[in-house]
C-alpha cells in the first residue's frame, strides 16, 4: 500500500466529489447549493493541486492545468458570490453563473480523476 | 523539464502550502460555526468571505481588528488558538521560501540555466575554452580582438568570478563544472552549429585525453586543441580525433633546433607568431660550451637536440636518481648538484660557457640560478624557463638574454590554428625547407614590404569576394594573382603584396608566382602592408573598384549595359 498515492486518490476524488455535491440540484433553487459545501470544494481543491505540483512527467502537467482550472473556475463562483450577497440576496440571474462555473469546475476534476485512473492502470505494478 | 528551477520551488514548497490551506480552513470553519452578536444584540454568523478576511490578515500578523462587529468570548478564544495555527503555518511557508532561495543547489541551477540560455543566444562562430588562468585569459583577448565569441568553462568558483570582474565585450559566459562530464561540454553548446572549436590545455593528460574523446563523439566537425607533455601522448590524442596537439615543451626544443640550424625560418615563424619583426636580433646559438641547469623534460628534449647537432651540454641536475638513470644511458656530462651553489658553478668553470641554459619546473628555482650565475660572469648568454606568465615581469627584470615561454607560445599556436588556418598551415609546411629557402624569403618580404607585415587571409566566395566570384563564375575569365596586387591609385603600380600560400581542396601552392590563376574556392594567404589590404579587400568586392583594375577604364552607366549584354 502506497501512503503517497493514497493520499493524492483521497483528496483529488473527494474534490471531485464535493464539487458534484455543490453542483447538484436544481440550478433555480438556492437551497440546494450550500455554500460551506462550496467552501469545502474549494479548500480541497486547492489542496490537490498543491499535492499534483512538482511532478515533471507530462502526465503531472496535465493533471496540475486541470486542478489549475478547477481552482479557478470556483474560486471565480466564490468571488461573484461573495460581491453580489453584499447588497442582499442574489437573483437568479447571478446565481445561474455561480452555478455554470461550479459545473465547469466539475468537469475538470473529472478528467483530472479520469487522467489520474489511466495513469494508475497503465503503471503496470 | 527545462526551466528546473521553477519545478524545485514548487515541489520544495508542496508542505508549506498544504500547512496553510488546512491551518486556514480550519479557523475558517470555526469562526463560520460559532455565533457572535451584532451592536443590537441580535445573533448572526459571519460569512464565509468575512472569516476568510479576517484569517488573512490575523495569520500575516497585520491585525486590523474585529470585524463585522466585536467578538464574543467564544469567538475570541476560537481566534486565539487559529492565531497560533496559521500564524505559525505563515513563517514556516515563508521560512522555507527563503532558503530555497538561498539554496546552492537552487542557485547553482539558476546559473547553469542562464549559462545554457547565454550560450543558445550567440548566433556567431565561438570556441570553447576550458579552464581559466593566465594563459587562457591571453587566448580569450585574441579571441575577442579577432572577431571570436568565446565560451568558458571553469571549475572554480573563484575563478569563474575573476573571469566575470574582467567584463570582456563581447559577453563571454561562463559555466562553474567539472569537465569530466559531457553534459557540461552540451550546456556549453558543442553540438551548435556556431561551435568552431574546443581548446582544453589542462597539465593532466588524462583529462585532455578524456575531453577530446568526448568533444570528438559529441561533434565531429569542430577543431579540437590540446596540450600533451609526450611524444606517445601526443600520438594517442592525435588518433583520438585532436587536431592540434600542442606539447610546449616540444615547441622549446624545435625552436632551438631551428635556431641551431635555419635562423631564418626560426625568424620567420616569430613573426608569423606575432612575437616579433622580421629583423629581429638573431639569437645565435654557440656551438660548444653550453652548460643546462635542471634535467627534466625540458632539459631532457634539449639535450637531445644538442645532441643530434653534435653537440654535448653539461647538464646540472639535483636529483640523484635522475642522474644515475642519465649515467647509465652514457650521458656523461651529467654532475649531480644544485645549480644554486655557486661553488659547484665555479667548479664547472662557468666564467668559460657561452650558453646557460636554465630550465628547471620551479620560476623561483631558475630566478635564483639566474642571479647565481650574473654574479660570477657578467657575459655569458643566459636563456630561462619561464612557467607562468604571471612572473614574466620579474624575468625580464633579470635581465635574461632570451626567455622561453611556453604559456606564450601555445597561446599564438592554438589561437593561430583556430583564427588563421592558413597561417598555420604554413608555418607546418615551412618546417621541411632549408636555410636558403628561408633567407631569400626573407629578404623577399622585406624588400617588398617592410620589417613587420600583416598577414591577410582572403577566400573566394560570395561572401568575401562577391565581384571576383562572379567574374570567375564565368568560365571564360581569369584573374592572376597580378590583377589582385594592382594599386587602386593607379593599375600600372603594383602593391606591396607577396603571396604566401594558395590552398585548394586538393593541394596547397607555396610562394605562387604572380601569373599564378585563381578559382573559386581558392584561399590565399598573402603577406602585405595596411594600405594593401584595403586595397585587395576594395578591388574584390566593390564593383566600379575591380571594373577598373581588370578593364582600366572607369565603369560607368553606358558600360554597365554594354558589358551586361
Amino acid at each position: 500500500m502506497n501512503l503517497d498515492k493514497v493520499i493524492a486518490g483521497f483528496f483529488i476524488i473527494l474534490a471531485m466529489t464535493l464539487n458534484f455535491g455543490f453542483f447538484y440540484g436544481d440550478a433555480l433553487d438556492m437551497h440546494m447549493h450550500s455554500k460551506y459545501e462550496l467552501f469545502a470544494a474549494i479548500i480541497v481543491n486547492i489542496i490537490a493541486t498543491v499535492l499534483k505540483l512538482g511532478d515533471k512527467t507530462q502526465m503531472g502537467s496535465v493533471l496540475i492545468a486541470t486542478s489549475l482550472v478547477a481552482d479557478l473556475q470556483l474560486i471565480a463562483a466564490a468571488s461573484i458570490w461573495t460581491i453580489y450577497s453584499v447588497d442582499g440576496t442574489i437573483d437568479p440571474e447571478v446565481f445561474g453563473v455561480i452555478i455554470s462555473l461550479s459545473g465547469g469546475a466539475l468537469l475538470a476534476n473529472i478528467t483530472s480523476v479520469i487522467l489520474y485512473i489511466g495513469d494508475t492502470l497503465k503503471s503496470k505494478r | 523539464m527545462n526551466n528546473s528551477s521553477l519545478w524545485i520551488v514548487l515541489q520544495r514548497m508542496r508542505l508549506p502550502f498544504t500547512i496553510i490551506v488546512l491551518t486556514y480552513a480550519i479557523a475558517m470553519a470555526g469562526l463560520l460555526i460559532i455565533t457572535g452578536f451584532d451592536e443590537q444584540g441580535n445573533p448572526y454568523r459571519m460569512s464565509i468571505f468575512d472569516a476568510f478576511y479576517f484569517i488573512t490578515y490575523t495569520a500575516t500578523t497585520i491585525g486590523f481588528g474585529e470585524t463585522p462587529f466585536t467578538f464574543t468570548y467564544p469567538q475570541r478564544m476560537w481566534v486565539t488558538i487559529s492565531i497560533y495555527l496559521t500564524v505559525l503555518g505563515w513563517f514556516y511557508g515563508i521560512g522555507t521560501l527563503v532558503s530555497l532561495l538561498q539554496d546552492k543547489l537552487f542557485l547553482s541551477e539558476i546559473a547553469r540555466a542562464k549559462f545554457i540560455r547565454a550560450v543558445k543566444n550567440i548566433k556567431e562562430d565561438f570556441v570553447i575554452i576550458l579552464g581559466y588562468n593566465d594563459t587562457t585569459s591571453e587566448i580569450i583577448k585574441k579571441m575577442i580582438d579577432d572577431n571570436m565569441r568565446v565560451v568558458v568553462i571553469e571549475k572554480e568558483q573563484q575563478r569563474a568570478d575573476y573571469l566575470s570582474l574582467e567584463g570582456f565585450i563581447p559577453h563571454v559566459p561562463v559555466l562553474v563544472a567539472d569537465v569530466h562530464s559531457p553534459t557540461s561540454l552540451e550546456c556549453a553548446g558543442i553540438k551548435s552549429v556556431h561551435c568552431k572549436g574546443i581548446i582544453s590545455l589542462f597539465e593532466s593528460n588524462l583529462l585532455n585525453m578524456r575531453v577530446t574523446l568526448a568533444s570528438r563523439i559529441l561533434n565531429s566537425h569542430i577543431m579540437i586543441a590540446v596540450r600533451s607533455s609526450t611524444d606517445i601522448e601526443t600520438a594517442n590524442l592525435l588518433d583520438a580525433g585532436a587536431n592540434i596537439v600542442e606539447n610546449p615543451l616540444a615547441i622549446i626544443s624545435y625552436q632551438i633546433s631551428m635556431a641551431l640550424n635555419t635562423p631564418s625560418l626560426f625568424k620567420l615563424e616569430n613573426w608569423l607568431y606575432n612575437i616579433d619583426n622580421l629583423d629581429c636580433k638573431t639569437f645565435s646559438i654557440p656551438k660548444e660550451k653550453i652548460m643546462i641547469c635542471g634535467f627534466g623534460r625540458l632539459g631532457k628534449s634539449l639535450y637531445n637536440v644538442f645532441a643530434k647537432n653534435g653537440i654535448k651540454p653539461i647538464v646540472i641536475e639535483i636529483d640523484i636518481d635522475i642522474v644515475s638513470e642519465a649515467i647509465a644511458k652514457d650521458i656523461d656530462t651529467v654532475v649531480c648538484g644544485n645549480a644554486e651553489d655557486r661553488s659547484l658553478l665555479e667548479k664547472l668553470n662557468i666564467q668559460d660557457m657561452n650558453l646557460i641554459i636554465v630550465a628547471t619546473n620551479d620560476d623561483t628555482t631558475n630566478l635564483s640560478i639566474v642571479s647565481t650565475i650574473r654574479s660570477v660572469n657578467k657575459h655569458t648568454m643566459i636563456v630561462a624557463r619561464e612557467n607562468e606568465l604571471s612572473d614574466f615581469s620579474i624575468f625580464s627584470a633579470a635581465k635574461i638574454d632570451h626567455i622561453f615561454l611556453p604559456s606564450e607560445i601555445l597561446i599564438h599556436k592554438t589561437t593561430n590554428a583556430i583564427i588563421n588556418p592558413l597561417s598555420d598551415k604554413l608555418m607546418r609546411l615551412l618546417q621541411s625547407k632549408d636555410e636558403q629557402w628561408g633567407q631569400q624569403l626573407l629578404a623577399k618580404l622585406i624588400k617588398t614590404i617592410n620589417v613587420n607585415p600583416i598577414t591577410f587571409e582572403l577566400n573566394i566566395n560570395k561572401i568575401e569576394a562577391i565581384e571576383l566570384y562572379n567574374y570567375l563564375s564565368k568560365s571564360e575569365n581569369s584573374v592572376t594573382l597580378n590583377e589582385i596586387r594592382r594599386s587602386r591609385r593607379d593599375r600600372e603600380q603594383f602593391n606591396n603584396i607577396v603571396p604566401l600560400l594558395i590552398s585548394r581542396s586538393q593541394e596547397d601552392i607555396l610562394l605562387p608566382s604572380y601569373d599564378y590563376e585563381l578559382k573559386i574556392g581558392d584561399r590565399i594567404l598573402l603577406a602585405c602592408d595596411e594600405n594593401s589590404q584595403e586595397d585587395v579587400e576594395y578591388i574584390v568586392n566593390n564593383v566600379y573598384e575591380f571594373h577598373y583594375i581588370i578593364t582600366g577604364e572607369e565603369r560607368n552607366y553606358l558600360n554597365k549595359f554594354i558589358s551586361r549584354s
